[in-house]
């Protein structure tokens, strides 16, 4: 063994200089890789605190009762307790919001998305006068002021404030999205349209039909992007809608804690009733939300 | 519909690429229907989107309210006037003006170290990074409403866990409920918490354009990880530098929402995106007077603009110099 050892154990170290790599002892560049990687650890770790830290508060307390709560905020729940969620679920109407939320997000998000389509493919192709001046049209609508004020001035004058209507109607366009959906239509080769017009296909059912299954990753990227801006709007429904009946979720949320205010166990259980399905969703659908919602932001 | 003319057509060379489209509506597409179909969506834009951004500029100049029938009059410069110059209101306009940029500064130079900082960690080939990402991602999805409560609560003056966690260095205070600027900072640490994993994951997808070659080319000339990361990197990820920097300038300039749900319009925090929507939809816990002045906020909010204009036409002309300096 020995003889078979020495011959060995010059060859290992000469690679690694001077450094000592012993018997035994891992070789230098090893040492400063775990090093490394130990300090990438420790640093996401102090990181992931942070942000599991505030969702962890949101558990436990949605478990207190109030007693338990004021008495020790920070502790872990005594038992398992789902009254909060009932009471929440109860007191509060989320039933309703949550109705609310779903009709405007997929009404207003199906609306926007086909009339999107409709726009960008012939945009995209060329098929329109001046087509290029209207995607110019919607690149600087990015650097428009905010259009709040006035938006609101013509919800009130069609006498659409306090309405599903004129909520809906608020989220029904989406420049971002046109763009997004013109740069993936441009990739599909023109010849489907040739042929397609030569078999007699129809213009609206050749849309249909054939570009948007082609299309089909960048109308999930738009969808995503639209819906869940839509879903999580807050202001918006803070200024257009005043009857309790009409609130989506978030709004709803915001008047709970105004009724609610420091009883937060049923707060907290509230919140994680609404949290929790959005983050099903995003755990399962995560590479179109992410690829949405970065595309959103990158375009704008 | 009719019988294919592909067969025996010669017209049509084979490799041709080019289609005219007046060939397209010959073959039976009525040229009228892509202008039909497209005119809902287009029609609905302009309505909808920028006939009243371009409206707003009109709406400064008068002295509209939010109620229905109430004539609207042209006031001319009256509001900016009031917005900017007279008396005690103005002052704290321009004090929500400064904390604006304040608010910028903080949170694009903090987001875009700490999104920075989470790429670099998970680029590379580590355990769990996965999870981090997703970690690092989820908070973006939540929304606003969410995002607030959950820190409402995280940051409770009364043994939450962060006024544990500070009670340990001896320090008490009252977090969100305590001086402005302290609320103010507040505002802040959430704002980052909700947004870093937008910075992180175009960092990611930068440093995934980057070819392996270039490191490896690198690894073989000596260079250390410090040195990658300097010369390889950072150069190559120029594009997705920019593209966070103007995000977070622009996004934070307009940021405002955390402050409604988090501490509310209380004075000394509010910054310019607030007092536009207070002043225009009445929300000034208090002073009834200033509740509803359309026109008034619609002068705010054309100052915001202004304000993230000149941010980011500052930002893109420095970075396109920038950019002109590494590629040589």
């Amino acid at each position: 063994m020995t003889a078979v050892e020495t011959p060995q154990a010059p060859r290992k170290t000469t690679p690694h200089g001077p450094e000592r790599a012993g018997r035994g002892e891992p070789p230098g560049w090893l040492v400063r890789l775990k090093r490394q990687k130990l300090a990438s650890y420790v640093i996401l770790l102090v990181f992931a605190v942070l942000y599991i830290g505030p969702l962890l508060m949101l558990v436990t307390t949605a478990f207190k009762t109030l007693p338990e709560f004021f008495q020790n905020p920070t502790g872990m729940p005594e038992s398992l307790r789902f009254e909060n969620f009932t009471e929440a679920w109860n007191e509060a109407q989320f039933a309703r919001y949550l109705v609310n939320s779903v009709v405007y997000t997929t009404v207003a998000t199906a609306v926007c998305v086909v009339t999107s389509v409709l726009v960008a493919f012939p945009i995209a192709r060329g098929y329109l006068k001046g087509g290029r001046y209207i995607l110019l049209l919607y690149v600087i609508a990015l650097f428009l002021p905010p259009a709040l004020i006035p938006q609101f001035q013509l919800i009130l004058n069609l006498g659409l404030f306090n309405t599903r209507a004129g909520y809906i109607l608020l989220f029904l366009v989406n420049p971002i999205g046109i763009i997004i959906l013109v740069n993936y239509i441009k990739a599909i080769p023109r010849e489907l349209d040739e042929s397609a017009a030569i078999d007699g296909c129809g213009y609206y059912r050749f849309v249909f039909k054939i570009i948007v299954p082609l299309i089909r990753p960048a109308i999930a990227t738009v969808t995503v992007l639209h819906a869940i801006g839509l879903w999580n709007e807050l202001v918006l429904a803070i200024i257009y809608l005043t009857n309790d009946d009409l609130y989506p979720v978030t709004r709803g949320l915001i008047a709970f804690e105004g009724l609610y205010g420091a009883n937060w166990p049923p707060m907290a259980a509230a919140v994680l009733i609404l949290m929790t399905p959005m983050v099903v969703l995003f755990l399962f659908l995560q590479r179109y939300i992410v690829s949405g919602l970065t595309a959103g932001a990158v375009k704008g | 519909m009719r019988e294919s003319p592909t067969g025996g057509n010669p017209g049509i060379p084979h490799t041709t690429t080019v289609i005219h489209r007046s060939y397209l509506f010959a073959r039976g597409w009525r040229s009228a229907t892509p202008v039909l179909l497209l005119l809902p969506g287009f029609l609905l834009y302009l309505v909808m989107a920028v006939g009243p951004s371009l409206a707003t500029a009109v709406y400064s100049f008068t002295d509209a309210t939010g109620i229905r029938g109430i004539a609207i009059n042209w006031i001319g410069f009256e509001n900016y006037d009031e917005f900017l110059l007279r008396g005690a209101a103005s002052r704290d306009n321009i004090a929500a003006l400064r904390r604006t940029v304040y608010f910028c500064l903080f949170v694009t130079v903090i987001q875009f170290g700490i999104g920075l900082l989470f790429a670099v960690l998970l680029n590379q080939k580590i355990r769990g990074k996965k999870f981090f990402r997703t970690l690092f991602f989820m908070p973006v999805i939540l929304g606003v409403a969410i995002q607030g409560l959950i820190w409402k609560l995280f940051l409770l003056p009364r043994g939450g866990p962060a006024a544990e966690f500070f009670q340990l260095f001896g320090w008490t205070s009252e977090l969100l409920g305590g001086q402005p600027r302290q609320a103010f900072a507040w505002v802040i640490v959430v704002q980052i918490w909700a947004n870093a994993g937008i910075t992180m994951v175009i960092f990611l997808a930068g440093m995934q354009t980057i070819p392996n070659e270039l490191y490896e080319a690198a690894r073989i000339d000596g260079a250390g990880k410090w040195q990658l990361f300097r010369n390889v990197t950072w150069p190559l990820l120029t594009p997705a530098v920019n593209t966070n920097l103007l995000l977070n300038i622009i996004g934070s300039l307009q940021a405002w929402q955390l402050f409604l749900v988090l501490i509310g319009y209380r004075p000394g925090t509010q910054v310019l995106g607030y007092l536009v929507f207070a002043e225009g939809f009445g929300q000034t816990s208090g002073s009834v007077s200033s509740a509803f002045r359309q026109g008034y906020a619609a002068a705010a909010s054309i100052a915001l603009f202004i304000l993230v204009l000149v941010f980011a036409l500052v930002t893109h002309a420095w970075l396109s110099r920038r950019e002109k300096r590494y590629i040589g």
